[in-house]
């Protein structure tokens, strides 16, 4: 235990730069140091490393994974971008994911800070109403995908029996193209708990002296939410639409699920492709037509771009620091 | 009822609403896991398992026998249950260790190592897949459950956040150890994590919960029904058993139940953790 060794601690030991490496330790501790990283190290360039480098050079060649890559330069790129008969989804697949970015994200954010701002407003219950709306943060995409494909069902779907008590007909929400996105948009907002949570947080760390401030300034509740509150959680929202769009961006294990249906082999993307998320695609030149080259390629593209979004982000942070 | 809790009234309302969908699902889950194939299939719902035609009181435990049985989730879940055992705790220690040497072992080349290990946390995992496969195959796990182990046995982001945790720890607490003549490993043993539970607590629970839903990597990596974990055996039910809802609820009933009961004890845990590493990054 910690106790008695602040008990034995000498008192006159000063706390201060230069006290923390002692001379003769030195040499030791660096062997020490290397010794405990080594297993994360060795994970790290295994699993990470090399995997992220082959992949770059896997981008540039054909491969099916059993024979050796063939080099083909650029080809997978321009193909992907320009040969509509070699890749015909290709672009469909990146519409899709950019809709589904486009709608999922702010009714995530929007779900999100509504839930945040009803609990703040309570004391009595607000642990247990933070706890339910959490829920379906903790599920398996499997099952996520699963329960909604049941939810969803155009006969005995329980999202269509509640809507049709509010006069809305039934619609097939997962076979319909228009429909798609909305449905998958939805579900993601579902479990929107996380970004709750955080903003939940933000919320919290509003000084209350603002907020006093702003009442005196006889400013009703809808005035206070704009002008105190939304300027006050603009780091929180920032930070969450950055990573809401990259985990957007790359939506795959729930639409695998909700588009899998007779048999393994069968996955396509929902009806007319509307459904076939960037990833899915890519997924699916990898591990169904063995196309790994093109596949890297793909998702070379994907890395590139978010790391475009993160170093954007970067950029801003660092303007709100200053 | 005095005033403040009439203005109050139309927040807790909505925020019953907002509970009710988010809830609304798992009991139809439950509800559609207990009832009889016929049963299930009613034009007006109905969460009870009543008979269709006599309406009388018909549950059954059927569905949960049939997909734990001759669907295989039972070796799934059996599966999911010892990889996770094995694998969260010996990833904790992989990270811990190394976060402990992040946060005050000063040797050369550290820091660098550090950042070039946080820029790999920008890479999707889509694009790791493929030539993960591959090492898989050339380590000979492809296929295996240490297939799924070893690619998962450490984590970047758990290692920073134990870093960051570790670097907010006292350094004088160490140095007294260390003029009672505790070594370094004596030091992290008997100082630091005992120290470092909230932390530890943290990163051992989401690693828990994120492993047992795990469902690409084992999509990827397992090819015989025999190593299926259990998200993977659900996907393959919902798909081949696509027409029977009842069924595919047992199944999401057995992924779902085990981890809400982790949320329950640990919710506290987990929302500290969150917003935690949330407002870090």
């Amino acid at each position: 235990m910690a106790s008695p060794v602040v008990a034995q601690r000498p008192a006159e030991t000063p706390a201060g730069p230069g006290r923390r490496r002692r001379p003769g330790v030195g040499r030791r501790d660096h062997l020490i140091g290397w010794l405990l990283i080594a297993p994360a190290l060795v994970y790290f360039i295994i699993f990470l490393l090399y995997p992220a480098l082959a992949a770059l050079y896997y981008s540039f060649t054909e491969w099916d994974l059993h024979s050796a890559p063939i080099w083909v330069g650029l080809q997978n790129y321009t193909d992907l971008f320009f040969d509509d008969v070699k890749y015909p989804h290709f672009w469909k697949s990146i519409q899709v994911t950019l809709q589904y970015t486009l709608v999922a994200v702010p009714l995530t954010l929007v779900a999100a800070l509504g839930q945040a701002l009803l609990i703040n407003t309570i004391r009595r219950g607000s642990n247990l109403f933070r706890l339910l709306l959490f829920l379906p943060v903790v599920t398996a995409e499997a099952a996520v995908g699963a329960i909604w494909r049941w939810l969803y069902d155009p006969q005995y779907g329980l999202v269509n029996a509640v809507l049709g008590l509010v006069g809305i007909p039934r619609q097939n929400w997962l076979n319909t193209p228009e429909l798609v996105i909305p449905a998958l948009a939805f579900i993601a907002a579902w479990q929107c708990g996380i970004s709750m949570i955080i903003y939940l947080a933000g919320l919290k760390s509003i000084p209350e002296s603002i907020r006093e401030a702003a009442v005196i300034d006889g400013a009703g509740p809808v005035q206070r939410f704009f002008k105190v509150v939304v300027p006050m959680l603009r780091p929180t929202t920032f930070y969450l639409v950055v990573t809401g769009i990259i985990a957007a961006l790359q939506v795959f294990g729930l639409v695998y699920v909700i588009f899998s249906g007779g048999g393994n082999r069968s996955v396509t993307g929902g009806p007319e492709q509307s459904g076939l998320a960037y990833v899915l695609h890519i997924y699916l030149y990898a591990f169904r037509y063995n196309a790994m080259g093109a596949a890297c390629a793909m998702s070379f593209i994907l890395l590139v771009f978010i790391m475009i979004i993160t170093f954007v982000q970067f950029k801003f942070m660092k303007q709100e620091a200053s | 009822m005095n005033q403040k809790t009439v203005r109050r009234l139309p927040i807790y309302i909505a925020l019953i609403l907002l509970a009710l969908v988010s809830v609304v699902p798992f009991v139809w889950m439950l509800a559609t896991s207990f009832k009889n194939g016929p049963d299930v299939y009613t034009q007006v719902p109905q969460l009870l398992p009543l008979d269709k035609k006599t309406g009388e009181w018909n549950p059954t435990l059927g569905n949960y026998e049939y997909v734990f049985t001759i669907s295989g989730l039972g070796t799934a879940f059996w599966n999911s249950v010892w990889i996770t055992c094995v694998l969260v705790p010996v990833k904790l220690l992989i990270d811990a260790l190394a976060a402990y040497a992040f946060a005050r072992i000063p040797f050369p080349g550290r820091d660098k190592i550090f950042v070039l290990m946080l820029a790999g946390m920008m890479v999707p995992t889509i694009t790791l897949l493929v030539p993960r496969l591959h090492v898989t195959q050339v380590l000979g796990v492809y296929d295996s459950p240490w297939g799924i182990i070893l690619p998962n046995v450490a984590s970047v982001l758990d290692i920073f956040l134990m870093r960051q945790f570790f670097r907010t720890l006292p350094v004088e607490l160490e140095e007294a150890a260390r003029i009672d003549g505790a070594g370094r490993m004596a030091i992290f043993w008997r100082v630091i994590l005992p120290l470092s539970k909230p932390v530890l607590a943290v990163v051992t629970i989401t690693s828990f919960i994120f492993h047992w839903n795990d469902l690409v990597w084992p999509l990827i990596v397992l090819n015989s029904p025999d190593f299926y974990t259990l998200p993977l055996a659900l996907q393959q039910l919902a798909s081949t058993e696509s027409g029977r809802a009842y069924y595919i609820m047992a199944g999401a009933a057995l992924a779902v139940v085990p981890v809400m009961i982790v949320l329950l004890i640990f919710q506290r845990r987990i929302m500290q953790g969150i917003a935690f590493s949330g407002l870090k990054s």
